[in-house]
């Protein structure tokens, strides 16, 4: 419609110039030059303001607007590099008009080009936030940031606990890279979040999919990168300073950032980086849930030194977090799990506070990692990496010891220390006739688990080996990879079994394989299929576990004979990409035979606290299948709209039936609307947008308390710009409001489901200060 | 250069060794302790006028989990009469064995015993202490049997910390189980 309109303006305009043109032989020339050199500025533009019509300026600064009818116009000169001069004319006749133009101080910021080395198999789909996607995410836990990709979710204990699930799968069965070195806690619980602290990273990215024959044992759902920025060589001092709040939970949340390099040490560049967060009850749109405040304090450290093809780099990071359990979740027999869930809301009832009372958690990771590699002058590069990981973990129950003295010490009824050195060297070969580039490494893993209090998972010692060769061949339009890999896996257990010290060994090994190809045919639309498998060792909680689950009213037994699980990933991605629209569909299969998960057995078995469900750690074959979508669309100027799909089908095949706790299917849709740049304000934007969680329906019958929850739709909104305080100072604001009618849902994956709703409506303000180089 | 090479790759190597400073697992295994378990709870059925005692358990020595209960007896009654019912509770897998009901009395304001038979014509159960905050306990009180019968005598202690009302709502279960009573 638009444009039929504008087509036939465009006709009018050209007819009536046509008439004029008899009447109108008017011009103006001129020539334009430098106010301070007086030298002629060739190239600069005149223009006719208003008008469509403008010429440049010749090799000796000459210009000259002909067939012009008289009347007054206004002129405007201007070349990058000078101020604009605009200059108004009456036209009767022939005019002269000479420009003398001032230099503008006009400095172009310096452009960086960097390459960030990822080691993710190239046929695979890597989703990355950075920049100002990621600073929207800011003051959230790392599950949490990760939610915006399809195909992730979060499998949650609460609103405090998040961690990310990849393609339904969670846990051990989710790789996460920090900084370059395996993330190694205590993975295996649901309520054990990732302690890592996501303002240490300025990329996050998701490869989906397994990746086994470069990362090993466990990445078979996928692996998260979690990556700083490159340290400031030879830079100036610069620094961020984050501050962020929320109305629900009143938390807030201030991280910094300094970093630079030292004057008179050439190669030389470090990192200073700290984060706190304090957040009290969050809040249902009903109620306030009772003991659910947070605290947080990380830090970390990092130096780096450069010198032709050597480098060297030493990171410590330190992560400190104490969580509330939400009390109202503590039961101590099935009667009261029905007993809450018949009642629909929790019976502990309480207002705001930031006080964090048992039942709690306080949990601490400390990781100290030195890298360094070579580039030699062939193309050979070398680079060896080592890292120690502590993992402190201390679980305080809802009840002290009966005994008063023993509970004056307030001890933790549980506590974990898990140690892990972890070894990796890794061999880059010169690229082979340029086409031709690869890989070769091996890593080992050594790691101790010690534990005191309520019998749970043994004490253990754990060992890996593992070797790998990757290939990557790339040649016009075509990258086709090939990988292998060994791992050797040895752990020894240590319990005590009627008093006496019981040890048992096992000894795992598995090959892995990867095969992919990316086709490029055009810059705008490629194609990727990977094939890969990956396996994971049973870890010791599926070994031995043996006892009540309390927070899910589950008796649960381990079983030692358990075998590894086996994964063979298919996974087919086609992206197209043009500046007003782009789009992403994958489709994935996945088949892991062995799967280990929880099986309801038909007997009860009985406590001193009743008779409880019974669950054994079981064996079976599972098939995951699912589509991911992607797509965003310039409509209209400045308006984008943007939607993500996530669908998932999860399938026991051996049994004949769907599996548990498996996120569900859902759409998340967003208009934006970026506003044109302004001198003082730039990337400004609004934006609304709105998830749609369906419900779960896929779920083996009797398998639960409670069928799983209805679907839901939250609407939120964002705002938010940047402000350029200084040429090396910015300011950039952000608004934003999740559920913004305040909806009262609970979500499958959420294991309080059965206790309380969702959090209701969460207003955030986000100030980023950002200063320096 | 050569030098700074050197120097770095030292470094490296110093760090290197002082990550191996391993330590196993096996030389330091605690024997578990789970705080406050309770793996026998006993009702003593004391006929009233008479010293005759009778008890009746719930044993679980290794806790949850591990073999099964050992023992989970009937409770046989005397129709139409009335018995002094306290209970005592112990963690037998200490050496010795720990007694609860100490501690539970130590710490009455935070629990209640509920005694609930079905069908509810089979006893009568009627409290025989109090807290400070004048809330009943259950360590001990009366129980009035009337007419033969067969049925369940549900048993549970609730450990209520800054909650204790006098009800049963609030807190949660420590112990929760359910005998079969016989009064004949």
């Amino acid at each position: 419609m638009n444009r039929i309109v504008f087509v036939f303006l465009l006709l009018i305009a050209a007819l009536t110039a046509h008439a004029q043109t008899s009447e109108c032989a008017c011009f103006v020339k001129g020539v334009v030059k430098d106010q301070h050199t007086g030298q002629p500025i060739i190239g600069a533009t005149v223009l006719i303001v208003g008008q469509n019509s403008g010429v440049f300026t010749d090799e000796y600064g000459r210009y000259e607007l002909r067939n012009l009818c008289p009347g007054a116009y206004t002129l405007e000169c201007r070349i990058i590099g000078y101020n604009p001069f605009r200059e108004k004319l009456d036209l009767t006749a022939g005019h002269e008009e000479n420009f003398n133009l001032l230099e503008q101080e006009v400095h172009l910021k310096d452009v960086e080009i960097t390459a960030h080395r990822t080691d993710a198999p190239s046929s695979q789909p890597l989703s990355t936030i950075s920049g100002s996607d990621l600073d929207r995410t800011r003051g959230q836990n790392l599950a949490e940031s990760l939610k915006g990709f399809t195909g992730v979710t979060s499998l949650q204990t609460g609103s405090s606990i998040s961690k990310p699930v990849i393609h339904g799968l969670h846990s051990n069965r989710i790789l996460i890279m920090n900084n370059g070195v395996r993330q190694e806690g205590q993975q295996w619980g649901s309520e054990h979040a990732p302690e890592i602290d996501p303002f240490i990273a300025t990329r996050l990215s998701v490869v989906k999919g397994a990746a086994g024959v470069r990362y090993g044992s466990d990445a078979i759902g996928g692996v998260i990168l979690v990556e700083p920025e490159e340290l400031p060589f030879d830079k100036s001092l610069s620094g961020e300073v984050n501050a962020v709040g929320f109305t629900n939970g009143r938390q807030g949340v201030l991280s910094g950032t300094l970093q630079g390099g030292i004057k008179g040490f050439k190669g030389f560049g470090w990192r200073a980086q700290g984060t706190m967060k304090r957040g009290g009850n969050i809040r249902t749109p009903d109620y306030f849930l009772d003991n659910t405040g947070i605290s947080e304090k990380n830090f970390s450290l990092a130096a780096g030194y450069r010198n032709k093809g050597l480098g060297i780099d030493v990171f410590y990071s330190r992560f400190d977090t104490k969580i509330g359990i939400f009390s109202g979740s503590h039961i101590g027999s099935v009667t009261d799990l029905l007993s809450v869930i018949e009642n629909g809301e929790p019976f502990v009832k309480s207002g705001f506070s930031y006080n964090i009372a048992r039942p709690n958690q306080n949990v601490s990771h400390e990781l100290i990692k030195a890298e360094t590699h070579y580039h030699f002058q062939n193309g050979n590069r070398f680079q060896w990496t080592i890292a120690r990981q502590l993992n402190d973990r201390n679980e305080f129950d809802l009840h002290r010891p009966r005994n008063d003295s023993i509970a004056a010490l307030n001890h933790p009824e549980l506590t974990f220390k898990l140690t892990t050195l972890t070894n990796d060297v890794i061999w880059d070969h010169k690229p082979i006739a340029g086409k031709l580039a690869g890989q070769l490494g091996i890593s080992t893993l050594y790691q101790y688990n010690l534990m005191d209090g309520r019998p749970l998972i043994p004490n253990f010692n754990q060992f890996n080996m593992g070797l790998f060769w990757m290939e990557r061949y790339v040649k016009s339009g075509w990258e086709l990879e090939a990988g292998m890999r060994y791992d050797y896996r040895t752990l020894t257990s240590f319990r005590i079994v009627n008093r006496e010290k019981v040890s048992q060994d096992f000894k795992f090994s598995n090959f892995s394989g990867t095969l992919g190809a990316t086709r490029n045919f055009s810059e705008k639309f490629s194609a990727r299929l990977n094939f890969g498998t990956a396996w994971r060792a049973p870890n010791v909680s599926e070994l031995f576990s043996d006892g009540v689950h309390h927070g899910a009213a589950a008796f649960e037994k381990g079983d030692a004979t358990l075998q590894p699980e086996k994964a063979l990933n298919t996974i087919a991605s086609l992206k197209y990409a043009s500046p007003k629209f782009t789009a992403e569909l994958g489709g994935y299969y996945n088949i892991i035979s062995d799967f280990i998960y929880l099986k309801p057995q038909p007997e009860p078995i009985l406590t001193v606290r009743g008779a409880f469900p019974y669950f054994k750690y079981t064996q079976t074959d599972a098939t995951f299948k699912g589509i991911d979508l992607s797509a965003s669309w310039e409509f209209a100027r400045y308006t984008t709209v943007t939607s993500k799909l996530s669908y998932l089908r999860v399938y026991d095949t051996r049994n004949d039936n769907y599996l548990v706790m498996i996120p569900s299917n859902r759409i998340d849709n967003q208009i934006k609307y970026e506003l044109p740049e302004d001198a003082k304000w730039h990337k400004a934007y609004f934006s609304i947008g709105n998830l749609f969680v369906a419900q779960q329906k896929r779920v083996p019958p009797a398998s639960d308390f409670l069928a799983p929850p209805s679907a839901y739709s939250l609407w939120n909104v964002q705002t938010g710009t940047t402000f350029d305080l200084s040429e090396k100072q910015q300011l950039e604001i952000g608004i934003s409001v999740q559920n913004l009618f305040n909806v009262s849902y609970r979500d499958y994956l959420n294991r309080f489901r059965y206790y309380a709703d969702d959090m209701g409506r969460n207003v955030s303000l986000r100030l980023k200060w950002k200063f320096g180089a | 250069m050569k030098m700074t090479r050197k120097i770095s790759w030292t470094l490296l190597l110093a760090a290197a060794v002082s990550f191996t400073q391993c330590k196993d697992a096996g030389d330091d295994v605690q024997i578990d302790d789970e705080n406050e378990l309770i793996t026998s709870v006993t009702l003593k059925f004391t006929e009233e006028g008479t010293n005759n005692t009778t008890s009746f358990s719930y044993k679980d020595a290794d806790g949850d989990g591990g073999n099964a209960p050992a023992r989970f007896d009937t409770i046989a009654l005397k129709p139409n009469k009335t018995y002094t019912l306290a209970i005592e509770l112990l963690d037998e897998s200490k050496t010795p064995a720990s007694n609860i009901t100490d501690e539970v009395a130590e710490e009455s304001d935070e629990h209640l015993f509920v005694y609930t038979p079905a069908p509810s014509t089979l006893l009568t159960y009627t409290y025989g202490d109090k807290d400070a905050n004048n809330y009943v306990i259950g360590l001990t009180g009366k129980a009035v049997t009337t007419v033969a019968g067969t049925g369940t005598l549900k048993v549970r202690l609730r450990h209520q910390p800054g909650t204790k009302n006098g009800t049963p709502s609030p807190g949660s279960d420590d112990v929760n189980l359910d005998f079969i009573l016989k009064v004949q």
